[in-house]
């Protein structure tokens, strides 16, 4: 399927390369109005998936220059040395995105996290609170969907959740 | 005068009272003024008493006259020294009523100085800074939301709605790799086909989160290894690379060790099977890479996974195309016929299906078999070929021994020579290595003190590069402390009123002290003169005295003998009191020259009581009250 790369030309081939590892490494996906007049739908997504695959084997399986070109098979010879130079120059960061694939191997997964501190002046009932609270988001990946899961502590919760993480920071040092 | 009248107008203006620009001075103050600017200092000294007390005059001349009586008794409460009474308010003098203003301003809190004066705490600003923006948007009005600008949509949109979603970044420096080493390649890649970091996160909200994260993650990740470098790394005495090497082969060991004991076989479960086999796999590939160094251990479980797949898969496709090849011919038959085909066509695949899965276990319980058997022979083999070593040995010397045989005694003879000799050779041997051992055993001790002196010191050094470390901390955080707390007070500063009073204030109150060292230097030099004079005029007195006591014998003496001498005599007693009673003229002129003044100050100050305008108006007052007291009797009289 990596044949279907010789249909695009030699100086807009690595563009292509690059946005396709880009979104490997998490980034968004390649545009495929841009090229819409050089496959089809049913091409484009072929391509696509043949060019993540190759890249993942080739940088998961530490490939040497060999196996590569035994993988890209027939391809132009300009074509296989651009994906060459590709896979050469983001190993390190194709590398990276395997390796956080591999550590997603729980069924729930934190992606991202973000706080805030707010400071209540005042209540319905009281006139000066002046109590702090956290606001701590944390945004889920749960058997692929993806879930917000938000959390409001005041001082005494939140101490409970750091001593927790605490103890699990230590455990992890432990065994380090 | 006019200093202090300035300085009383402004802290009265500033205690609340109505003061007009034109007022200069204390003498230009009404009566009116006077009231409202004594009750405005009362009602902020004490507002308990101040609220009873209101600060306009009625119109009434009793009333006016319970006013000043009441504000008389205040001033008294609050401690006042001077003279007061009613007339102080309603017929002012200037003197009075500054002294009074000057007490009460005195007395006046001075909550702003006190204020300042306290380093303000950190949650004392922040309320402030709330309070001043809360004042500050309840300022604003509310627009609708059309036509809000820029300005308004701070703090009238509902707020962020874009949730905080970071994506990693591709950045040309890092701090892990050193620009310099990065290859021809990845230097390419910067150059031509790194997006700009603002466009690489398929939404424009999400570049500062990234951009957060990313630095984040570094930093910590540099922190970590600071600290772990610090606390374990330089006691380890290895270099950064060494240290982190032996850290992976560790930690590696340690994983392996872990999947080794989950990975122990199970089987009870059919699908186990398939799991352990894969981890047994991976332990394998583990194995090559403690051995290999430096290769890509987490990786590894990926690319099974995939291999797995994506042989898989293929296999799958080739089926069902081959099923869908079969069932093409038949299309043209009856449907209950193809029906029927395709059930049995099932049935039987599903029975093959069946057979190839038996014997594919078969297999794979023969293929374990055949490999324990396979391991046992090859053992079997290597104790065998270590045996057949032995017994070829003993075959060798047993050899030798029978080709000497024949000839015994010579050979006898031969090898006892020949065991003498190696016996000697041994000795010999022995000897000289004590010769050259006892050398080497002190240098081997002279080296080792040496060792450990270099460690003594590399420890020592160690444990100053510790403390140096935590010196810098220690001082790092220091400087953090004191600019946040310079910033504080330069924010402090910048908000401060610009008052330029209390500036020229204080100059005028330096010229002012100024001027009274100017004073003091001339008045201490004026008493020096006249100390100086006095001395004069008793050294004088006392000469003239002494001159004129023995004058007064010398001529005494000749004034016995002589008639001439006696008038002279007389002359000069009467000389002397003449003179005795001008000195006492010109005391006496001078304490009345002194009195003269004294009087005049007094009738200056007298003066300046307006006592005649007041009398005045006290007068008029009277009659007020008179007219007052009739209308009120006429008004008795008329009820």
């Amino acid at each position: 399927m990596l044949k279907l790369l010789d249909k695009i030309s030699p100086t807009e081939c690595p563009k292509l390369l690059h946005r396709v590892v880009d979104w490997i490494c998490g980034r968004s996906h390649p545009k495929r109005i841009e090229y819409g007049a050089t496959w089809s739908l049913l091409e484009w997504g072929e391509l696509i998936s043949s060019l993540t695959y190759f890249f993942r084997v080739a940088v998961g399986r530490k490939c040497s220059d060999q196996e590569l070109q035994e993988l890209l098979g027939d391809l132009e010879s300009v074509r296989a040395e651009a994906v060459l130079q590709c896979v050469r120059a983001r190993q390190e960061e194709i590398r990276q995105a395997l390796v956080d694939r591999t550590n997603r191997i729980c069924s729930t997964q934190l992606d991202d996290f973000n706080w805030q501190l707010k400071l209540a002046l005042s209540s319905d009932k009281l006139s000066s609170l002046n109590t702090p609270l956290l606001n701590l988001c944390l945004d889920l990946t749960e058997n692929g969907l993806q879930r917000a899961v938000n959390i409001e502590m005041n001082k005494e919760e939140l101490n409970t959740l750091i001593t927790a993480l605490e103890a699990a920071n230590k455990v992890i040092l432990q065994m380090k | 005068m006019e200093e202090v009248d300035r300085i009383l107008i402004h802290s009265l203006r500033q205690a609340g009272t109505d003061i007009d620009e034109d007022v200069q001075s204390v003498k230009q103050f009404s009566s009116e003024l006077i009231v409202q600017a004594v009750v405005r200092c009362l009602r902020v000294i004490d507002p308990a008493v101040g609220s009873g007390l209101s600060p306009s005059l009625p119109p009434g001349m009793s009333a006016r006259f319970r006013v000043g009586m009441s504000l008389a008794q205040a001033c008294q409460d609050l401690g006042y020294k001077g003279e007061i009474g009613y007339q102080t308010f309603l017929y002012s003098n200037e003197p009075e009523i500054r002294s009074l203003l000057m007490f009460l301003v005195e007395k006046l809190p001075r909550e702003s100085a006190e204020v300042s004066d306290q380093p303000a705490g950190k949650s004392a600003l922040l309320q402030k800074a709330i309070a001043a923006q809360i004042k500050a948007q309840l300022a604003m009005p509310w627009l609708p939301p059309s036509c809000r600008l820029p300005l308004h949509r701070k703090t009238q949109s509902p707020g962020p709605c874009h949730s905080f979603r970071a994506q990693p970044l591709s950045l040309p420096y890092s701090l892990k790799v050193p620009a310099k080493k990065q290859s021809k390649e990845v230097k390419e890649y910067w150059r031509e086909y790194l997006l700009p970091v603002t466009s690489q996160p398929s939404q424009a909200a999400s570049v500062p989160a990234s951009l957060l994260e990313n630095h984040v993650s570094e930093l910590s990740a540099a922190q970590e290894w600071e600290n772990e470098w610090n606390s374990q790394g330089l006691l380890s005495r290895l270099t950064p690379e060494d240290y982190r090497s032996r850290k992976r082969m560790r930690l590696q060991k340690r994983i392996e060790e872990q999947l080794r004991a989950a990975a122990q076989p199970r089987p009870d479960t059919h699908n186990a099977t398939r799991s352990t086999s894969d981890l047994s796999e991976l332990l394998n590939s583990f194995a090559g890479a403690t051995t290999g160094g430096d290769v890509l251990t987490k990786g590894t479980r990926f690319t099974h996974s995939e291999k797995f797949t994506f042989t898989q898969e293929p296999e799958k496709a080739a089926q069902q195309m081959a099923a869908a090849a079969s069932a093409l011919p038949s299309s043209h038959q009856s449907e209950e016929d193809l029906k029927a085909q395709q059930e049995a066509e099932f049935t039987a695949l599903q029975q093959q299906l069946q057979q190839l899965s038996v014997q594919m276990e078969e297999v794979g319980g023969d293929i374990r078999q055949l490999t324990v058997s396979i391991h046992q022979v090859s053992d079997e083999l290597k104790q065998r070929e270590v045996h057949n070593l032995e017994k070829e040995n003993t075959i060798k010397v047993k050899k030798q021994t029978i080709d000497l045989l024949p000839d015994a005694e010579n050979n006898l003879i031969k090898l006892q020579s020949l065991v003498e000799a190696s016996s000697k050779r041994v000795v010999h041997l022995a000897s000289q290595w004590e010769k050259h051992r006892a050398p080497l055993i002190d240098e081997h001790r002279r080296l080792k003190e040496l060792c450990s002196n270099r460690e003594m010191e590399s420890s020592r050094k160690l444990s100053e590069i510790k403390d140096l470390h935590d010196k810098i901390r220690q001082s790092a955080e220091e400087a953090k402390k004191k600019e946040s707390l310079y910033k504080q007070l330069i924010t402090e500063y910048e908000t401060l009123p610009k008052d330029v009073s209390r500036s020229a204030y204080t100059m005028r109150i330096l010229e002012i002290v100024g001027n009274i060292k100017k004073q003091k230097e001339e008045i201490t030099k004026i008493l020096s003169d006249t100390k100086e004079l006095q001395k004069e005029i008793n050294g004088l007195t006392g000469k003239l005295d002494r001159t004129f006591a023995v004058t007064d014998e010398l001529v005494f003496k000749d004034a016995k003998k002589d008639e001439s001498v006696r008038k002279s005599y007389k002359y000069l007693a009467a000389l002397h009191e003449n003179c005795t009673q001008l000195i006492q003229t010109i005391e006496d002129t001078g304490s009345i020259m002194r009195e003269i003044r004294d009087l005049e100050e007094q009738i200056e100050t007298e003066n300046g009581k307006k006592t005649v305008s007041n009398l005045e108006k006290i007068l008029e007052d009277y009659k007020a009250i008179r007219q007052e007291n009739s209308a009120l009797a006429a008004k008795i009289r008329e009820g």
